[in-house]
Protein backbone atom coordinates (compact mmCIF):
# COMPACT_ATOMS: atom_id res chain seq x y z
CA UNK A 1 0.00 0.00 0.00
CA UNK A 2 1.14 3.46 -0.78
CA UNK A 3 1.90 6.04 1.76
CA UNK A 4 0.40 8.76 -0.96
CA UNK A 5 -3.14 9.49 -0.66
CA UNK A 6 -5.07 8.99 -3.99
CA UNK A 7 -6.83 11.45 -5.62
CA UNK A 8 -10.20 11.65 -4.74
CA UNK A 9 -12.64 10.68 -7.19
CA UNK A 10 -14.52 12.97 -9.24
CA UNK A 11 -17.62 14.25 -7.57
CA UNK A 12 -20.35 13.30 -10.19
CA UNK A 13 -22.59 14.43 -7.97
CA UNK A 14 -20.72 17.84 -8.19
CA UNK A 15 -23.74 20.98 -8.51
CA UNK A 16 -26.31 18.35 -9.51
CA UNK A 17 -29.39 17.10 -7.31
CA UNK A 18 -28.52 14.18 -7.12
CA UNK A 19 -32.25 11.48 -6.94
CA UNK A 20 -33.42 10.91 -3.62
CA UNK A 21 -32.99 7.08 -3.12
CA UNK A 22 -35.25 6.85 -0.17
CA UNK A 23 -39.07 8.75 -0.47
CA UNK A 24 -42.01 8.26 1.50
CA UNK A 25 -42.17 7.41 5.53
CA UNK A 26 -40.96 4.57 7.73
CA UNK A 27 -40.37 4.12 11.42
CA UNK A 28 -36.69 3.98 12.10
CA UNK A 29 -34.65 3.27 15.41
CA UNK A 30 -31.99 6.01 15.37
CA UNK A 31 -29.41 3.77 15.03
CA UNK A 32 -31.10 2.55 11.88
CA UNK A 33 -31.44 6.13 10.61
CA UNK A 34 -28.32 7.02 11.07
CA UNK A 35 -27.15 3.88 9.79
CA UNK A 36 -29.11 5.29 6.60
CA UNK A 37 -28.16 8.51 6.24
CA UNK A 38 -24.33 7.90 6.53
CA UNK A 39 -25.86 4.66 3.61
CA UNK A 40 -27.05 7.87 1.71
CA UNK A 41 -24.07 9.98 2.25
CA UNK A 42 -21.81 7.22 0.78
CA UNK A 43 -24.15 6.54 -2.34
CA UNK A 44 -24.07 10.55 -3.01
CA UNK A 45 -20.71 11.81 -2.96
CA UNK A 46 -17.54 9.12 -3.95
CA UNK A 47 -15.42 11.24 -2.32
CA UNK A 48 -17.06 10.38 1.10
CA UNK A 49 -15.72 7.81 3.22
CA UNK A 50 -16.56 6.19 7.32
CA UNK A 51 -13.67 5.70 9.35
CA UNK A 52 -12.94 4.47 12.97
CA UNK A 53 -13.08 2.08 15.58
CA UNK A 54 -14.54 -1.08 14.26
CA UNK A 55 -16.99 0.83 12.17
CA UNK A 56 -15.95 -1.76 8.98
CA UNK A 57 -16.55 -5.30 9.79
CA UNK A 58 -17.88 -5.57 13.29
CA UNK A 59 -20.61 -2.75 11.86
CA UNK A 60 -20.06 -0.49 15.10
CA UNK A 61 -20.45 -1.29 18.27
CA UNK A 62 -24.13 0.40 18.40
CA UNK A 63 -24.83 -1.27 14.50
CA UNK A 64 -24.74 2.44 12.93
CA UNK A 65 -22.50 1.33 10.12
CA UNK A 66 -23.72 -2.25 9.75
CA UNK A 67 -23.50 -3.34 6.34
CA UNK A 68 -21.82 -0.43 5.25
CA UNK A 69 -18.43 -1.85 4.21
CA UNK A 70 -19.76 -4.58 2.70
CA UNK A 71 -22.08 -2.42 0.45
CA UNK A 72 -19.23 0.53 0.01
CA UNK A 73 -16.00 -1.55 0.19
CA UNK A 74 -13.00 -1.50 2.98
CA UNK A 75 -11.97 1.33 0.83
CA UNK A 76 -14.38 3.57 1.59
CA UNK A 77 -15.28 1.93 5.18
CA UNK A 78 -12.61 1.66 7.08
CA UNK A 79 -11.58 0.09 10.45
CA UNK A 80 -8.89 2.22 12.44
CA UNK A 81 -6.77 1.59 15.07
CA UNK A 82 -7.40 2.31 18.39
CA UNK A 83 -5.56 5.36 18.11
CA UNK A 84 -8.70 8.49 18.54
CA UNK A 85 -5.31 11.42 17.46
CA UNK A 86 -4.68 9.16 14.73
CA UNK A 87 -8.54 9.10 13.15
CA UNK A 88 -9.00 12.60 13.16
CA UNK A 89 -5.63 13.29 12.21
CA UNK A 90 -6.35 10.95 9.07
CA UNK A 91 -9.43 12.79 8.39
CA UNK A 92 -8.34 16.43 8.45
CA UNK A 93 -5.61 14.83 6.03
CA UNK A 94 -8.00 13.39 4.01
CA UNK A 95 -10.25 16.24 3.85
CA UNK A 96 -7.24 18.22 2.31
CA UNK A 97 -6.90 15.88 0.01
CA UNK A 98 -10.59 16.65 -1.42
CA UNK A 99 -12.39 13.87 0.56
CA UNK A 100 -15.14 14.05 2.59
CA UNK A 101 -14.45 12.08 5.93
CA UNK A 102 -17.36 10.87 8.34
CA UNK A 103 -15.03 9.92 11.50
CA UNK A 104 -16.44 7.89 13.93
CA UNK A 105 -14.73 8.23 17.82
CA UNK A 106 -16.08 5.44 19.54
CA UNK A 107 -17.47 6.08 22.58
CA UNK A 108 -17.68 10.42 23.17
CA UNK A 109 -15.15 9.75 26.39
CA UNK A 110 -12.04 9.21 24.17
CA UNK A 111 -12.66 12.12 22.06
CA UNK A 112 -9.83 13.81 25.26
CA UNK A 113 -6.93 11.54 23.47
CA UNK A 114 -7.86 13.53 19.89
CA UNK A 115 -8.54 17.14 21.24
CA UNK A 116 -5.63 18.26 19.64
CA UNK A 117 -6.30 17.33 16.31
CA UNK A 118 -9.76 18.29 16.52
CA UNK A 119 -9.26 22.23 17.86
CA UNK A 120 -5.32 23.08 16.39
CA UNK A 121 -6.42 21.47 12.86
CA UNK A 122 -9.75 20.57 11.49
CA UNK A 123 -11.39 23.31 13.55
CA UNK A 124 -8.41 26.02 12.58
CA UNK A 125 -7.60 25.11 9.39
CA UNK A 126 -9.91 27.05 6.96
CA UNK A 127 -9.38 30.08 9.13
CA UNK A 128 -5.10 29.37 9.16
CA UNK A 129 -5.47 29.28 4.83
CA UNK A 130 -8.12 31.95 4.51
CA UNK A 131 -10.35 29.20 3.12
CA UNK A 132 -8.02 28.05 0.72
CA UNK A 133 -8.43 24.44 2.56
CA UNK A 134 -11.99 23.84 4.26
CA UNK A 135 -12.26 20.50 6.12
CA UNK A 136 -15.72 19.26 5.82
CA UNK A 137 -15.31 16.81 8.00
CA UNK A 138 -18.49 15.40 10.29
CA UNK A 139 -17.39 14.18 13.37
CA UNK A 140 -19.71 10.92 14.74
CA UNK A 141 -19.91 10.50 18.00
CA UNK A 142 -22.28 8.50 20.74
CA UNK A 143 -22.58 10.90 23.47
CA UNK A 144 -24.01 11.40 27.10
CA UNK A 145 -25.16 8.97 29.32
CA UNK A 146 -28.17 6.76 30.32
CA UNK A 147 -26.52 3.32 29.00
CA UNK A 148 -24.87 2.67 32.46
CA UNK A 149 -21.70 2.29 31.04
CA UNK A 150 -18.03 2.17 32.08
CA UNK A 151 -15.95 5.11 32.68
CA UNK A 152 -15.26 7.21 29.62
CA UNK A 153 -17.93 5.60 27.88
CA UNK A 154 -20.49 8.59 28.68
CA UNK A 155 -19.40 12.14 29.06
CA UNK A 156 -21.46 15.29 27.95
CA UNK A 157 -18.94 17.29 26.14
CA UNK A 158 -21.02 20.04 23.65
CA UNK A 159 -19.38 22.60 26.63
CA UNK A 160 -16.11 21.82 25.31
CA UNK A 161 -16.93 21.69 21.69
CA UNK A 162 -19.10 24.50 21.07
CA UNK A 163 -16.41 26.76 22.76
CA UNK A 164 -13.88 25.80 20.42
CA UNK A 165 -14.07 28.56 17.27
CA UNK A 166 -14.56 27.07 13.78
CA UNK A 167 -16.70 23.59 15.17
CA UNK A 168 -20.15 23.54 14.45
CA UNK A 169 -21.94 21.27 17.28
CA UNK A 170 -25.70 19.44 16.34
CA UNK A 171 -27.46 16.36 18.47
CA UNK A 172 -30.29 15.11 16.98
CA UNK A 173 -33.31 13.49 19.33
CA UNK A 174 -35.27 11.46 17.53
CA UNK A 175 -35.04 9.21 14.20
CA UNK A 176 -36.37 12.00 12.36
CA UNK A 177 -33.81 14.27 12.86
CA UNK A 178 -31.14 12.01 13.39
CA UNK A 179 -31.19 11.01 9.59
CA UNK A 180 -31.94 14.68 8.00
CA UNK A 181 -29.23 16.52 10.49
CA UNK A 182 -26.85 13.87 9.43
CA UNK A 183 -27.42 14.15 5.64
CA UNK A 184 -27.36 18.71 6.34
CA UNK A 185 -24.03 18.09 8.45
CA UNK A 186 -22.21 16.08 5.45
CA UNK A 187 -22.73 18.08 2.93
CA UNK A 188 -21.55 21.21 5.25
CA UNK A 189 -17.93 22.39 4.08
CA UNK A 190 -17.21 22.84 7.49
CA UNK A 191 -16.23 20.33 10.84
CA UNK A 192 -19.76 19.77 12.56
CA UNK A 193 -19.08 17.55 15.83
CA UNK A 194 -22.86 15.36 15.38
CA UNK A 195 -23.17 14.16 18.99
CA UNK A 196 -25.72 10.62 18.93
CA UNK A 197 -27.61 10.22 21.98
CA UNK A 198 -26.64 7.29 23.03
CA UNK A 199 -29.32 6.07 25.24
CA UNK A 200 -31.80 6.93 22.27
CA UNK A 201 -30.45 4.64 19.56
CA UNK A 202 -32.97 1.67 19.96
CA UNK A 203 -36.25 4.10 20.39
CA UNK A 204 -38.48 4.11 17.44
CA UNK A 205 -39.78 6.88 15.54
CA UNK A 206 -41.26 8.13 12.29
CA UNK A 207 -39.06 9.51 9.98
CA UNK A 208 -40.44 11.59 6.67
CA UNK A 209 -37.67 11.10 3.87
CA UNK A 210 -39.69 13.78 1.72
CA UNK A 211 -40.10 16.03 4.14
CA UNK A 212 -36.92 17.37 6.37
CA UNK A 213 -38.57 20.10 7.75
CA UNK A 214 -36.21 23.17 8.52
CA UNK A 215 -32.58 21.53 9.69
CA UNK A 216 -31.33 25.20 10.88
CA UNK A 217 -31.20 26.50 14.18
CA UNK A 218 -34.00 25.20 17.00
CA UNK A 219 -37.34 22.81 17.26
CA UNK A 220 -39.69 23.12 19.07
CA UNK A 221 -40.33 19.95 20.25
CA UNK A 222 -43.80 20.58 22.35
CA UNK A 223 -45.27 23.91 22.30
CA UNK A 224 -46.48 25.67 25.75
CA UNK A 225 -47.86 28.98 27.07
CA UNK A 226 -46.14 29.19 30.88
CA UNK A 227 -42.85 27.91 30.92
CA UNK A 228 -39.81 27.05 28.46
CA UNK A 229 -37.45 23.85 29.29
CA UNK A 230 -34.59 23.94 26.93
CA UNK A 231 -32.84 20.94 25.96
CA UNK A 232 -30.58 18.91 23.35
CA UNK A 233 -29.90 15.32 23.02
CA UNK A 234 -31.11 13.02 24.94
CA UNK A 235 -32.62 15.41 27.39
CA UNK A 236 -35.13 16.42 25.04
CA UNK A 237 -37.18 13.38 25.80
CA UNK A 238 -36.72 13.74 29.30
CA UNK A 239 -38.08 17.03 29.48
CA UNK A 240 -41.01 16.23 27.43
CA UNK A 241 -41.64 13.74 29.95
CA UNK A 242 -41.45 16.35 32.40
CA UNK A 243 -44.12 18.87 30.50
CA UNK A 244 -45.94 16.10 30.52
CA UNK A 245 -46.12 15.73 34.16
CA UNK A 246 -46.52 19.55 34.51
CA UNK A 247 -49.41 19.43 32.80
CA UNK A 248 -51.30 16.90 34.68
CA UNK A 249 -50.61 20.19 37.67
CA UNK A 250 -52.15 22.41 34.82
CA UNK A 251 -48.58 24.15 33.75
CA UNK A 252 -48.47 24.42 30.06
CA UNK A 253 -44.63 23.71 29.17
CA UNK A 254 -43.13 24.35 26.01
CA UNK A 255 -39.82 22.32 24.92
CA UNK A 256 -37.20 23.62 22.65
CA UNK A 257 -34.93 21.48 21.49
CA UNK A 258 -32.15 23.32 21.03
CA UNK A 259 -30.30 21.06 18.11
CA UNK A 260 -27.45 23.19 17.16
CA UNK A 261 -25.52 23.72 20.05
CA UNK A 262 -22.76 26.03 18.09
CA UNK A 263 -24.05 28.13 16.69
CA UNK A 264 -26.78 28.44 19.43
CA UNK A 265 -30.36 29.68 17.74
CA UNK A 266 -30.42 32.68 20.04
CA UNK A 267 -33.83 34.12 17.98
CA UNK A 268 -35.28 30.36 18.82
CA UNK A 269 -34.47 31.64 22.28
CA UNK A 270 -36.03 35.16 22.45
CA UNK A 271 -39.17 33.73 20.61
CA UNK A 272 -40.02 30.91 22.94
CA UNK A 273 -39.01 32.83 26.14
CA UNK A 274 -40.77 36.21 25.17
CA UNK A 275 -43.65 34.03 25.01
CA UNK A 276 -43.40 32.27 28.34
CA UNK A 277 -41.09 34.62 30.62
CA UNK A 278 -39.96 31.41 32.01
CA UNK A 279 -36.84 29.38 31.19
CA UNK A 280 -35.25 26.42 32.68
CA UNK A 281 -32.13 24.84 31.19
CA UNK A 282 -31.55 21.30 31.31
CA UNK A 283 -28.39 19.43 30.71
CA UNK A 284 -26.44 16.44 31.51
CA UNK A 285 -23.04 17.80 32.06
CA UNK A 286 -21.92 19.63 34.73
CA UNK A 287 -23.15 22.31 36.08
CA UNK A 288 -20.03 25.09 36.43
CA UNK A 289 -19.12 26.72 32.63
CA UNK A 290 -21.62 24.33 31.21
CA UNK A 291 -23.92 24.99 27.80
CA UNK A 292 -26.73 26.42 30.59
CA UNK A 293 -24.91 29.44 31.44
CA UNK A 294 -24.48 30.33 27.96
CA UNK A 295 -28.01 29.61 27.35
CA UNK A 296 -28.88 31.48 29.70
CA UNK A 297 -27.12 34.78 29.41
CA UNK A 298 -28.61 34.68 26.01
CA UNK A 299 -32.26 34.73 27.60
CA UNK A 300 -31.44 37.20 29.54
CA UNK A 301 -29.65 39.53 26.89
CA UNK A 302 -32.79 39.42 24.75
CA UNK A 303 -35.66 38.97 27.31
CA UNK A 304 -34.31 40.44 31.02
CA UNK A 305 -37.54 42.94 30.89
CA UNK A 306 -39.73 40.70 30.49
CA UNK A 307 -38.44 37.29 32.57
CA UNK A 308 -40.33 36.56 35.41
CA UNK A 309 -37.46 35.35 37.50
CA UNK A 310 -34.14 34.41 36.85
CA UNK A 311 -33.18 31.54 34.19
CA UNK A 312 -32.83 27.92 36.15
CA UNK A 313 -30.87 25.35 35.60
CA UNK A 314 -31.39 21.75 36.49
CA UNK A 315 -27.67 19.93 35.63
CA UNK A 316 -25.16 16.81 35.92
CA UNK A 317 -23.09 17.85 39.02
CA UNK A 318 -19.64 19.29 39.82
CA UNK A 319 -18.35 15.51 39.44
CA UNK A 320 -16.80 13.15 36.99
CA UNK A 321 -19.50 11.68 34.77
CA UNK A 322 -20.38 8.58 37.51
CA UNK A 323 -20.53 4.86 35.59
CA UNK A 324 -22.73 1.87 35.95
CA UNK A 325 -25.98 2.34 37.78
CA UNK A 326 -24.56 5.76 39.67
CA UNK A 327 -25.45 7.63 36.51
CA UNK A 328 -28.98 7.50 37.82
CA UNK A 329 -28.28 9.90 40.23
CA UNK A 330 -26.39 12.23 38.23
CA UNK A 331 -28.48 12.44 35.23
CA UNK A 332 -31.50 15.11 35.76
CA UNK A 333 -34.27 13.18 36.06
CA UNK A 334 -38.32 14.36 35.53
CA UNK A 335 -38.38 15.41 39.70
CA UNK A 336 -35.35 17.10 39.32
CA UNK A 337 -36.47 18.31 36.42
CA UNK A 338 -39.70 19.43 38.23
CA UNK A 339 -38.26 21.10 41.03
CA UNK A 340 -36.10 23.45 38.67
CA UNK A 341 -40.17 23.97 37.44
CA UNK A 342 -41.04 24.45 40.89
CA UNK A 343 -38.12 27.12 41.63
CA UNK A 344 -38.65 29.30 38.86
CA UNK A 345 -42.64 29.61 39.62
CA UNK A 346 -42.02 30.48 43.66
CA UNK A 347 -39.52 33.30 42.47
CA UNK A 348 -41.17 37.04 43.36
CA UNK A 349 -39.51 40.20 42.46
CA UNK A 350 -38.32 42.24 45.72
CA UNK B 1 -29.65 -12.45 15.22
CA UNK B 2 -26.06 -12.56 15.01
CA UNK B 3 -23.55 -14.37 16.32
CA UNK B 4 -20.77 -13.24 18.30
CA UNK B 5 -17.75 -14.72 18.97
CA UNK B 6 -15.18 -14.44 22.70
CA UNK B 7 -11.98 -15.37 22.20
CA UNK B 8 -9.77 -16.45 25.72
CA UNK B 9 -8.83 -13.48 27.03
CA UNK B 10 -5.47 -12.58 28.31
CA UNK B 11 -5.31 -13.29 31.84
CA UNK B 12 -2.29 -11.22 32.69
CA UNK B 13 0.89 -12.41 34.03
CA UNK B 14 2.33 -13.57 30.79
CA UNK B 15 0.74 -16.56 30.36
CA UNK B 16 -0.34 -18.05 27.04
CA UNK B 17 -2.53 -20.50 27.35
CA UNK B 18 -5.36 -22.25 29.40
CA UNK B 19 -6.75 -25.48 30.16
CA UNK B 20 -10.62 -25.67 30.27
CA UNK B 21 -11.45 -27.85 33.82
CA UNK B 22 -15.24 -27.38 33.53
CA UNK B 23 -18.04 -25.71 31.27
CA UNK B 24 -20.40 -23.98 33.80
CA UNK B 25 -23.15 -23.46 31.05
CA UNK B 26 -24.34 -25.44 28.27
CA UNK B 27 -25.24 -24.86 24.47
CA UNK B 28 -28.44 -23.20 24.01
CA UNK B 29 -28.88 -21.67 27.52
CA UNK B 30 -29.09 -18.54 27.96
CA UNK B 31 -26.79 -16.61 30.23
CA UNK B 32 -26.42 -13.43 31.76
CA UNK B 33 -23.37 -10.62 31.66
CA UNK B 34 -20.75 -11.26 34.56
CA UNK B 35 -22.45 -15.12 35.00
CA UNK B 36 -19.85 -17.80 35.31
CA UNK B 37 -18.80 -19.33 32.44
CA UNK B 38 -16.30 -21.79 32.62
CA UNK B 39 -13.16 -22.93 35.13
CA UNK B 40 -9.81 -22.57 33.53
CA UNK B 41 -6.67 -23.21 34.93
CA UNK B 42 -3.24 -21.83 33.89
CA UNK B 43 0.22 -23.08 35.27
CA UNK B 44 -0.71 -20.27 37.90
CA UNK B 45 -4.36 -20.88 39.53
CA UNK B 46 -7.42 -21.99 38.32
CA UNK B 47 -10.35 -19.04 38.25
CA UNK B 48 -13.98 -18.88 36.93
CA UNK B 49 -14.25 -16.62 33.65
CA UNK B 50 -17.39 -14.30 33.53
CA UNK B 51 -19.47 -13.73 30.46
CA UNK B 52 -18.43 -10.42 28.69
CA UNK B 53 -22.01 -11.14 27.39
CA UNK B 54 -25.89 -11.23 27.77
CA UNK B 55 -26.64 -14.08 25.19
CA UNK B 56 -27.44 -17.73 23.92
CA UNK B 57 -24.75 -19.76 23.84
CA UNK B 58 -24.35 -21.37 20.25
CA UNK B 59 -21.01 -22.47 20.51
CA UNK B 60 -18.25 -23.52 23.28
CA UNK B 61 -14.52 -24.55 22.46
CA UNK B 62 -12.55 -27.03 24.24
CA UNK B 63 -13.77 -29.60 26.41
CA UNK B 64 -12.24 -30.63 29.70
CA UNK B 65 -8.57 -30.98 29.56
CA UNK B 66 -8.10 -29.16 26.53
CA UNK B 67 -5.95 -25.97 26.23
CA UNK B 68 -6.59 -23.06 24.23
CA UNK B 69 -4.36 -20.67 23.30
CA UNK B 70 -4.96 -17.02 24.53
CA UNK B 71 -7.41 -15.23 21.72
CA UNK B 72 -8.15 -18.52 19.86
CA UNK B 73 -11.88 -18.48 20.61
CA UNK B 74 -13.80 -19.48 23.34
CA UNK B 75 -17.47 -19.36 23.17
CA UNK B 76 -19.94 -18.09 20.71
CA UNK B 77 -23.50 -16.19 21.54
CA UNK B 78 -26.31 -15.19 19.39
CA UNK B 79 -27.73 -12.04 20.67
CA UNK B 80 -30.12 -10.10 19.13
CA UNK B 81 -29.11 -7.97 15.59
CA UNK B 82 -29.44 -4.71 17.05
CA UNK B 83 -28.04 -5.20 20.60
CA UNK B 84 -24.79 -7.16 18.54
CA UNK B 85 -21.50 -6.05 20.44
CA UNK B 86 -23.03 -3.07 22.44
CA UNK B 87 -21.23 -1.94 25.90
CA UNK B 88 -23.52 -0.95 28.73
CA UNK B 89 -27.39 -1.27 29.56
CA UNK B 90 -29.97 -0.68 26.90
CA UNK B 91 -31.99 1.61 28.52
CA UNK B 92 -35.97 0.43 28.95
CA UNK B 93 -38.35 2.64 27.06
CA UNK B 94 -41.13 2.92 30.21
CA UNK B 95 -42.60 6.09 31.51
CA UNK B 96 -40.82 7.97 34.44
CA UNK B 97 -42.16 7.86 38.21
CA UNK B 98 -42.76 10.94 39.20
CA UNK B 99 -42.90 12.27 43.08
CA UNK B 100 -42.85 15.94 42.71
CA UNK B 101 -45.83 17.71 42.11
CA UNK B 102 -45.96 21.38 41.06
CA UNK B 103 -47.57 24.01 43.33
CA UNK B 104 -48.85 26.31 40.13
CA UNK B 105 -49.97 29.61 41.16
CA UNK B 106 -48.89 31.97 38.35
CA UNK B 107 -49.35 35.69 38.99
CA UNK B 108 -50.11 36.39 34.89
Amino acid sequence: MSNAVATPPVDAGAGRTVPAERTGRTTLSMNQAINAALHDALAENPRTLVLGEDVGRLGGVFRVTDGLQAKFGADRVFDTPLAESGILGMSAGLAMAGYHPIPEVQFDGFTYPAINQLVTQIARMNFRTRGALPMPITLRMPSFGGIQSPELHSESLEWLFAHVAGLKVVSPSSPHQAYHLLRHAAQRPDPVVYMEPKSRYWQKGRVDFDEPGNLEGAHVARAGRHLTLVAWGAMVSRCLQAAEAAAEDGLDVEVLDLRWLSPIDADALAASISKTRRAVVVHEAPKTAGLGAEVSQLITERCFGTLKAPVERVTGFDVPFPSGSLENEYIPNIDRILYGIQRVLEYRRG
Amino acid sequence: MAELSFPLPDLGEGLIEATILEWLVEEGEHVERNQPLVEVETTKSSLELPSPQTGVVVRTHGGPGETIDVGDPLIVFEVPDDTAGIIGTVPKDEKPKRRVRLNVDLDD
